[in-house]
């Protein structure tokens, strides 16, 4: 008997030890149960790098992750998942749009000089291009205002105003839409027009930005370059300098600036290494293109493939209602437990509040991030957790009625129950680990918690309801054949 | 211990259910409800618009889906679907990274707890794309619960990689079970627990075939999940009756086989009920209280439970008997 008081103090203790660990250490719940902002982002191989490899992929990592810090995000928790994906995190309520802006480019940042002898088709496309987007503009401004107008007659004009801006008035919207591809067709044709690049963002040492001298809304990008990159700069410079011929500044393909060279840069160009892009940037898009510069060119393109986002009090509201799931299904089990075994139902419902105790102290310490899915899987191992339970029950009671003494029922019921709960807990196990090496994302969560609570339940069941049943029996009062089965049987049996 | 008169002395107190004598029943039973759900995985298949054994879900087709919360303390107007995807229909998006533009023609649109909860399902579009939709449909359904909103986006490629994923996961944890039973049992008991398996397995996606046939019901990531689960938890059943079965053939080899798998059925049949009613209960509490997002998963557990279960006592044992020449 003294063993057994050994061991009911060791699952006391480490009752009470899970119990003051879950205090002090919060649970973590994932977003779809607080609410936030989650992107996957897929890097794709290119012709130079065919394979994406863990260092590949960690060389990613690290220019996303500063790109993310750059953001200015609290929180966000940046993640790689299997071998060519990587998750952002972002908790809260938080506008995805601009993260996912941060993902999407590349911002691949170069300088080209104009091809030689195409001065007039330049000037000519450039002008092409100011005149579209005066149109595009003043076409913005007229929505815009219309907007305001509207929102002055809130009620009458809501209804109104969706049908005027999503295609009611259907000829300004194709010479919108026209317009736009106009301009696009013009960039593309602008781009034929420079050479291949001569210096590009990987020699860039700093980016910055500030307003704009000249007017106030405006501001510019100041960069500047490393020795090899300010001797490119030079160079670049003078190739162009005082020929009319213009310098582009590109940013992914894309060109966002053209500037021209004064003609006293001709013998040695502009050295020093610094440079300013000015592109009618607003204060918020000079900061992305700081932090995209600054986070430097991605070794490889990333495309966003996933976005989730859960509001708040969504979030909010699923862990009440699964929590409630969690409380009203456990609080069943016990009332069906003990009205079913009686006194070793009892003991079972305690293993079984020991079980859940040990289990939300596992979840922290390792830590598991709780999402809906891992509630899930951890409500099933819980009816999992009580299997075992009634499989040792089941043979204890055979054992009583073969009259076999107490506690010689009691030790045989665990030992005969022990093969099948062990194969019904390793085959459970095998489908955990199939769906958490091969499966993605939810499916991981719920793998990880119930793969855990089998591994306990193993645990409380073999060692808990043994160890709590055997300290019981030595109470002289409670050790009757009685307690352990219904009386019906009993009387029979004894008869 | 246990010598055979007391065994069949004590009969009498538990519960009791000749296996054997109702074998052809069960047989039956199992054969149609397989042959009705083939049959739903079929006519999903040849359905055009479904085009696969079961009607596939965002996770696994690509696409957005939009959850809006309607704010309707100030008393919410009465909506039509109709006016909402002529809404949408008429919106035009702003240009994403990657031309062409999503099309809007066919969203779908779902208003469900009386008209509070609008459902859209669109094309993928990107977040500024998602965030035009919302405000053109806040314009004729708003205003909205701040916060109240979740949009889910996949691209179709990771919707194809998630579609793979699960089905590599759930043919691995097949396989890795079977391996474990042969090893632990036999090669005849592991063949019987995959039959059990995929008996179980077939109802279950026969029920959601059926049901996305009929009410256009989609399975999503946690379908995959929930048919492993449903596999483990299947074969644990099965396996406990087996070990019994095992146990008493090795005791008193010189009785016949029928009478151990009654026997061996008949003991562990409180088990197994005792069994799937606690695995239930939490379930059922999930399926009234868990909320929209694990409805389906709960239901289906529900139904894996319970067929499961029907397997492990009636189904996979009486196969047994295929091996032993039966008199009556």
């Amino acid at each position: 008997m003294v063993r057994y008081q050994g061991w009911f103090a060791f699952v006391l203790a480490l009752a009470i030890a899970a119990g003051i660990f879950l205090l002090r250490t919060p649970l973590e719940f994932g977003l779809d149960l607080r609410g936030g902002s989650q992107i996957t982002v897929q890097v794709a191989p290119t012709a130079e790098i065919t394979r994406v490899d863990s260092e590949v992929i960690q060389a990613v990592k690290a220019v996303l992750e500063r790109r993310v810090n750059g953001l200015g995000v609290a929180e966000s928790i940046l993640q790689t998942v299997g071998e060519t994906q990587l998750v952002l995190q972002i908790p809260g309520e938080q506008d995805p749009t601009s993260a996912v802006r941060i993902f999407g480019s590349t911002a691949l940042l170069e300088f080209r000089a104009q091809k030689p002898g195409v001065e007039e088709n330049l000037r000519k496309l450039r002008q092409l291009r100011s005149q579209v987007q005066a149109i595009l503009s003043l076409r913005k401004e007229q929505i815009h205002s219309g907007e305001l107008l509207n929102d002055e007659k809130f009620n009458l004009g809501k209804l109104k105003e969706a049908q005027e801006r999503f295609g009611l008035d259907e000829k300004t919207m194709n010479e919108t839409e026209q317009m736009q591809q106009l301009l696009e067709k013009v960039n593309e044709e602008i781009v034929q027009q420079f050479e291949a690049a001569a210096l590009t963002g990987k020699d860039l040492v700093s980016a910055g930005r500030q307003p704009m001298q000249n007017n106030s809304n405006n501001w510019e990008v100041m960069l500047s370059f490393n020795g090899e990159g300010a001797r490119a700069f030079a160079e670049l410079t003078k190739l162009v300098a005082g020929t009319n011929r213009l310098l582009g500044i590109f940013l992914d393909g894309q060109v966002i600036s053209e500037a021209s060279v004064g003609p006293q840069f001709r013998a040695a160009g502009i050295s020093g290494g610094s440079a300013s892009i000015s592109g009618n940037f607003t204060a918020e898009e000079a900061r992305e293109l700081e932090v995209q510069l600054r986070g430097g060119s991605l070794p490889l393109p990333v495309e966003v493939v996933a976005v989730r986002t859960v509001g708040p009090t969504l979030g909010t509201e699923n862990i009440r209602r699964s929590l409630a799931a969690a409380l009203s299904g456990l609080a069943l089990v016990s009332v069906f437990m003990v009205s079913a075994y009686r006194l070793p139902g009892a003991v079972a419902v305690v293993a079984l509040s020991l079980y859940v105790l040990f289990n939300l102290a596992v979840y922290a310490l390792i830590p598991v991030t709780l999402t809906l899915p891992g509630i899930a899987g951890f409500i099933l191992s819980v009816g999992m957790a009580v299997d075992a339970n009634i499989l040792i029950f089941e043979r204890i009671k055979d054992e009583l009625r073969s009259r076999n003494t107490l506690i010689r029922s009691i030790d045989t019921g665990f030992l005969e129950a022990f093969s099948s709960i062990m194969d019904g807990h390793l085959t459970t196990l095998i489908s955990c680990g199939a769906l958490f090496f091969f499966g993605t994302g939810l499916v991981k969560g719920f793998a990880v918690t119930l793969g855990l609570g089998v591994l306990l339940s193993l645990f409380t069941a073999l060692t808990c309801t043994r160890t709590l049943l055997r300290f019981l029996m030595s109470y002289p009062a409670l050790r009757s054949s009685s307690n352990f089965l219904p009386n019906r049987q009993l009387s029979t049996s004894s008869a | 211990m246990v010598d055979a008169s007391s065994t069949a002395a004590n009969d009498v107190h538990q519960l009791h259910w000749s296996l054997i004598s109702v074998r052809r029943q069960v047989w039956l039973i199992s054969t149609s409800a397989v042959v009705v759900s083939s049959l739903g995985i079929m006519l999903c298949w040849l359905d055009p618009v479904i085009h696969a054994p079961l009607r596939l879900g965002l996770d696994f087709t690509g696409g957005t889906q939009i959850q809006l919360e309607r704010n309707c303390e100030v008393a919410c107007s009465d909506l039509k679907v109709v006016t909402i995807s002529e809404t949408i229909r008429k919106i035009t998006l702003p240009r994403g990274a990657n031309p062409p533009l999503p099309r809007l023609d066919s969203p779908r649109v779902q208003l469900l707890n009386s008209g509070q909860l609008l459902l859209l399902r669109l094309p993928t579009l990107s977040a500024a794309q998602g965030q035009a939709v919302i405000e053109a449909v806040e314009l004729v359904a708003g205003p909205f619960k701040a916060g109240g909103q979740s949009v889910d986006t996949i691209g179709p490629s990771f919707g194809r990689q998630l579609l793979q994923s699960s089905l590599i996961s759930l043919s691995v944890a097949f396989a890795g079970i079977t391996l474990y039973i042969s090893f632990r049992y036999s090669r005849r008991y592991a063949f019987l627990a995959l039959v059990a398996l995929a008996h179980d397995v077939t109802i279950i996606c026969g029920i959601f075939a059926w049901c996305g046939l009929l009410f256009q019901l989609e399975v999503n990531s946690l379908f995959a999940v929930a048919l492993l689960t449903i596999a483990g938890y299947s074969v644990n059943d099965t396996v406990v009756v087996f070990d019994r079965i095992r146990k008493q053939t090795q005791q008193e080899s010189d009785l016949p086989l029928r009478l151990h798998v009654d026997q061996a059925v008949s003991k562990t049949l409180a088990r197994t009920l005792y069994t799937s009613g606690t695995t239930l209960m939490p379930l059922l509490t999930l399926v009234f209280f868990g909320g929209a997002t694990l409805y389906w998963f709960a239901i289906s557990l529900v139904f894996g439970v319970i067929v499961g279960s029907w397997s492990s006592i009636a189904l996979a044992p009486s196969l047994l008997m295929l091996w032993e020449p039966l008199d009556d």
